[in-house]
């Protein structure tokens, strides 16, 4: 065997691929939850007594699917949400965030379906040094269903 | 009770606020003074350092008082690796910072009771008061000390009050 020492210059075809595979997987649109672009400084924001009102960031196309995972008692149900990572560069330029890391370490969590869900835990796919593909290990929020008034 | 537990938190983060105003966080995208109240809060994966975590756990209640009188325990978590110009070698130094930040602003022990969820915040008829703190052994974690301090926290409920 011998290594692949040829030169090859970083081009956007991993992103255009990662994007297509995730398209034909299913692609969907999930939504970051992040931090509001009108901050809440009052008391009742910080007592969980006002509605935090965090923006939802649309990524598309995205794929999520449940981790099978071996279960235990009291263990929760796991899923995997796998991004594009145009996508998220796309919000980290709107935001003027510094990195993907930084627009990920200030998010509340992940709204799918209506659903939301915490991030656990995060990983990226990268081909010469370029992200392509972010994986976010989910948990489902439980929260208390309140119809809107 | 949720009435004593906003008031111990607003009355801590306002002493703060005045005896160290170096000491603050950005959460939510807000420079805050570096106090937090966990459950009102989005959930983390690691507390963070060099700022007051308050976590409430137990609770007791006297039924045979004319008024209930319920008792609820605070903890106090806190954790630093020191400063960056030290290299994190005056962790030791911020954590009795933080222990001396804590002692100071949980005296005067007692703060009136005031209803958050009405805007303007309304004054109640009781006071909030509170036990002096029982700190535990610090814990290191590689370069995170942490400590936790322990605080009874006493409240009147009033008629109508959840």
């Amino acid at each position: 065997m011998s290594a692949d020492l040829s030169v090859r210059n970083p081009n956007a075809s991993p992103l255009f691929m990662a994007d297509a595979l995730l398209r034909a997987g299913g692609g969907m649109a999930v939504s970051l939850l992040t931090t509001p672009a009108t901050v809440d400084s009052s008391d009742a924001g910080q007592l969980g007594i006002n509605v935090p009102n965090f923006q939802q960031l649309p990524l598309s196309p995205a794929v999520f699917r449940k981790v099978h995972a071996a279960m235990q008692e009291g263990q929760l149900p796991q899923y995997e949400l796998l991004v594009s990572a145009s996508a998220v560069q796309k919000q980290v330029s709107a935001l003027q965030v510094t990195s993907a890391d930084a627009l990920f370490d200030t998010a509340a969590g992940v709204e799918i379906n209506g659903a939301q869900f915490l991030i656990e835990s995060r990983s990226v796919s990268e081909a010469l040094g370029q992200v392509y593909l972010y994986r976010l290990l989910l948990r489902e929020a439980h929260l208390l269903f309140q119809p809107s008034s | 009770m949720e009435n004593a537990k906003d008031t111990f938190y607003v009355t801590l983060r306002n002493r703060l606020a005045v005896l160290n105003p170096n000491r603050v966080m950005m959460l939510r995208g807000l420079q805050r003074p570096g106090i937090l109240m966990e459950e009102a809060e989005v959930v983390v994966p690691q507390m963070p350092t060099d700022a007051f975590v308050l976590r409430w756990t137990g609770l007791d209640v006297d039924g045979q008082l004319p008024s209930a009188l319920a008792q609820m325990t605070c903890e106090m978590h806190y954790t630093t690796g020191g400063t960056q110009p030290n290299a994190g070698l005056d962790r030791g130094r911020a954590l009795e910072e933080m222990d001396a930040e804590l002692f100071s602003i949980l005296s005067p022990s007692c703060a009136q009771k005031i209803n958050y969820t009405q805007t303007p915040a309304v004054a109640m008829a009781t006071k909030v008061f509170w036990g002096i703190p029982q700190f535990s052994s610090a814990s290191s974690q590689r370069e995170r000390l942490t400590r936790i301090a322990k605080i009874a926290v006493f409240a009147f409920q009033e008629q109508g009050e959840l």
